[in-house]
């Protein structure tokens, strides 16, 4: 074996480096990111109004998401033809892929009107059940109206004026063919009350009427974003924030204590190595092994009217109808249920930690403590804990963490009785399809999780720490 | 101050015996060294005496009080560790004061006792520092500290030198003995290593296997093993061993080692008597071998094998018959390998031992 030469620069640090910044920014700071813009940027509301029915047109004004606008008239822009669709050759545009998928065939047909005047014009081509053409893959050149009584127009457009209508199941030929993508010239307001008049997609825009003189509609979405803080402000002024974020903290503060508590005494028990204590490890251990979902649904057929606490106080004939724990005029015993599940849950892991911090502290501390006089308790007060504060703090962070995050055992349980943040940004996202509003309550959680992770550190400071 | 009794105490794990009805007194005052090779119960025992592991049977007491299946705290003992067990996240002051704080002394009786266990110690510019500030040997003084801090009837002392380099270990065995000379507290003291053990203790227990072979002063045990597991554990070189055998000549009685006839001391002739025409092993200490240059009467002409030059003394490797012993000369005495050599045996240190028991024959 050669000796490593003098001065070569190690590079294996280097290439532990690399994973561990992919880990970084793929799993943890890009999706991070991500979320967090989603809480400050509003995606699709402003919708510009361009000069004339292509994108690059200038734009005249921008209007908000679901301002209702009239909308003064439409004109098919031509784009390439879908390549499913056969037909004529159309004039390559350049309004892009989302354009194309917007994109829809018209035909131009002529035939004889509900009132048997011969006629000329243009419906969509979904209108028309084709016949087969006369030569194979040749243009569709006859068909039948489908279905309903239907409108023809002018021109290639939702709201073109009407030329005829006609009947289910008229012949009709088909004179052309034109895929097209709809724009509206619209009329609206601005964020300042200024009237403005502008071209926009027809995918923006949701036509309401198109009765009597003024078709109306208003902007579905809008075409770019805004940075904006309205979806903070707009949380800190739901309804459901303050009992939610008030819930949230009362869960931590009724948990945590009960939490470390018991995992203390459950880890001092497990290293008291008394007989048969591999069998409490495995008893301690259930929980870590059920998902929280489960836990929620175990303790919530517990406290339901018929369930086993009712069962087992009626046969013990302490009551005589069941007591209705679970609904929102007993809130009390809905958080005690709560704080019941969560501790039975995940007081495991916390007694997992210390246990392996009581594992690294070597017996003969507590020898010796003992030998110098301390007692039990004085063992746990000026050895045990002082030595398990690293352990502690690791714990106390990830439970913490984790109780902000409370969600499937208090949905299952208290369904919407009762509510904290995680629910109400899963509720936001769900329920009201709002990925902001989800966001920013996503982004207050783990503020509130920062924040508390560094208290912990700077005010436990370990003994590492004080050294210096 | 204090007597410590240890009666026919018995120790298991499992199915080992770690301590194996031992009895063992104690004197009030005294330094008493349990010796063995490891794993053969001296810690067990001491443990049981600080009332870390109770013994499974057996009594023991300290100062005419038994406290056989007391807690530590009750025993007035106090104790230093192997590895030191002071704690890491208290400094050296709180480290030397948490007996005197258990106990429930006021602060200026802590401060004193502190203050005062610091100085026997030299470690009272450090007492504001954290353990993992100090060096091996500085966390030594700060365990004995923590340890004479409180006054108690018994200290115990667990390997107190073995996590210390060689340099240091003779160094804090002499101040260790001041000490402890100083403090006049009855102390039992485990240790592996030999040279601590003759060094320090009034007298030295050695034990194997669970059992005390030989509880005497450490002359006693190093110049009249009681039997050759004795000699060969104590002392550097060991004791050499050669197998011989008893033969009458001209009447008298003789061991018989190859072409040699070895005369011991008068005393052992009634026992010699009983081993007429038996094998004996003939135990005799490196430097208690007369080496000469010429013949002499009763010399024995021997080959030697490997000098060894140790600076004080030449150590010879030398064949006599079937066993090769190590001798030890004055540095001055000219010898090379393969040279002839005349060796004398003085009557007065030839150990006799029986070859099946080894235990030493004649012994006190």
């Amino acid at each position: 074996m050669t000796p490593p030469r003098r001065g070569k620069t190690n590079l294996t640090p280097y290439f532990l480096l690399l994973p561990s910044t992919l880990f970084l920014i793929l799993f943890f700071a890009w999706p991070m990111f991500q979320t967090m813009v989603l809480a400050f940027r509003g995606e699709g509301v402003i919708l510009n109004l361009r000069e004339a029915p292509e994108n690059g047109a200038a734009v005249t004004g921008q209007i908000r998401q679901s301002a209702q606008v009239i909308l003064l008239g439409n004109r098919g822009i031509p784009v390439a033809a879908p390549a499913a669709v056969s037909g004529e050759e159309e004039a390559p545009s350049e309004t892009g892929e989302e354009a194309a998928s917007a994109a829809e065939p018209w035909y131009l047909i002529r035939g004889l009107d509900m009132a048997n005047q011969a006629f000329e014009g243009w419906v969509p081509a979904s209108y028309i059940r084709e016949d087969e053409p006369e030569t194979e893959g040749g243009p569709f050149t006859s068909g039948s109206v489908r279905r309903r009584d239907r409108d023809v127009r002018s021109e290639p457009g939702p709201i073109s004026p009407v030329v005829a209508q006609v009947a289910q199941d008229t012949a009709v030929e088909i004179a052309g063919q034109r895929t097209v993508e709809i724009w509206y010239e619209v009329q609206g307001q601005t964020d300042s009350g200024e009237t403005v008049t502008g071209w926009a997609p027809s995918r923006y825009l949701e036509v309401l009427s198109t009765g009597g003189e003024q078709v109306t509609g208003f902007v579905n979405r809008g075409d770019s974003g805004e940075w904006t803080l309205r979806y903070i402000e707009r949380m800190f002024a739901d309804r459901e924030f303050i009992p939610a974020l008030i819930t949230t903290l009362l869960l931590i503060v009724l948990i945590l204590p009960i939490q470390f508590l018991l995992a203390f005494i459950m880890a001092l028990l497990l290293q008291s190595r008394l007989r048969g204590n591999t069998l409490f490890l495995y008893v301690f251990s259930i929980p870590l092994a059920t998902s929280d979902l489960a836990v929620g649904i175990i303790w919530f057929s517990v406290f339901t009217q018929s369930g086993f606490l009712n069962s087992l106080l009626q046969g013990l004939g302490l009551i005589t109808s069941p007591i209705v724990y679970l609904s929102v005029e007993s809130k009390h015993f809905m958080i005690l249920a709560v704080v019941l599940a969560e501790v039975w849950r995940a007081t495991s892991i916390v007694m997992v930690i210390i246990v392996s911090g009581l594992q690294a502290v070597p017996e003969s501390y507590l020898e010796a403590a003992e030998l110098f006089g301390a007692s039990l308790w004085q063992r746990v007060r000026y050895v045990i804990l002082p030595l398990l504060k690293p352990s502690l703090q690791v714990a106390l962070i990830l439970r913490t963490i984790l109780a902000f995050q409370v969600f499937g055992v208090v949905l299952a349980i208290a369904g919407r009785g009762m509510t904290v943040l995680a629910n109400e940004a899963y509720r936001w996202y769900v329920e009201f399809r709002n990925p902001n509003m989800a966001a920013a309550y996503s982004g207050f959680i783990l503020l509130l999780s920062m924040i508390t992770a560094i208290f912990y550190l700077r005010s436990i400071r370990t003994q590492e720490e004080a050294r210096e | 101050m204090a007597e410590i009794r240890i009666e026919n105490v018995f120790k298991y794990f499992g199915k080992v015996t770690a301590v194996n009805n031992v009895s063992l007194t104690v004197h009030d005052q005294e330094f008493v060294v349990l010796l063995g090779p490891s794993g053969c119960g001296k810690t067990t025992l001491l443990r049981a005496v600080a009332g870390l592991g109770l013994p499974d049977s057996g009594r023991i007491s300290i100062g005419n009080r038994e406290v056989t299946y007391l807690p530590p705290r009750e025993r007035s003992i106090s104790m230093v560790f192997q590895n030191y067990a002071i704690f890491p996240h208290m400094t050296v002051y709180d480290n030397v004061a948490f007996g005197l704080k258990m106990r429930k002394a006021d602060k200026a009786e802590i401060d004193r006792n502190v203050r005062r266990a610091a100085e026997m110690l030299h470690i009272e510019e450090m007492l504001e520092r954290f353990p993992s500030q100090m060096s091996g040997g500085q966390r030594q003084r700060v365990a004995v500290a923590r340890a004479i801090a409180i006054k108690t009837d018994v200290l115990l002392m667990d390997e107190p030198l073995s996590n210390l380099d060689a340099l240091l270990r003779l160094e804090m065995r002499a101040e260790l003995k001041r000490l402890l000379a100083d403090l006049h507290t009855t102390t039992i003291y485990v240790t592996h290593d030999q040279i601590e053990a003759l060094s320090m203790g009034d007298r030295i227990a050695v034990m194997r296997n669970g059992e005390i072979l030989q509880c005497d002063a450490p002359t006693t045990v190093y110049d009249q093993p009681a039997n050759k597991f004795i000699g060969g554990f104590i002392g550097n070189p060991p004791m050499n061993f050669l197998l011989g055998q008893v033969q009458r000549h001209n009447g008298s009685l003789h061991v018989q080692v190859g072409d040699y006839a070895l005369k011991p001391a008068p005393i052992y002739d009634s026992e010699l008597k009983r081993y007429d025409g038996q094998q004996v092993v003939v135990g005799i200490r490196a430097e208690n071998m007369e080496a000469m240059s010429q013949p002499a009467e009763d010399a024995l002409q021997v080959r030697v094998m490997v000098v060894e030059p140790l600076g004080s003394q030449t150590l010879l490797t030398i064949k006599i018959h079937e066993d090769i012993i190590k001798l030890a000369t004055h540095p001055d005495f000219p010898a090379v390998p393969d040279q002839d050599i005349w060796v004398r045996f003085p009557a007065e240190k030839i150990r006799l031992m029986d070859p099946q028991s080894g235990k030493t024959l004649l012994s006190s």
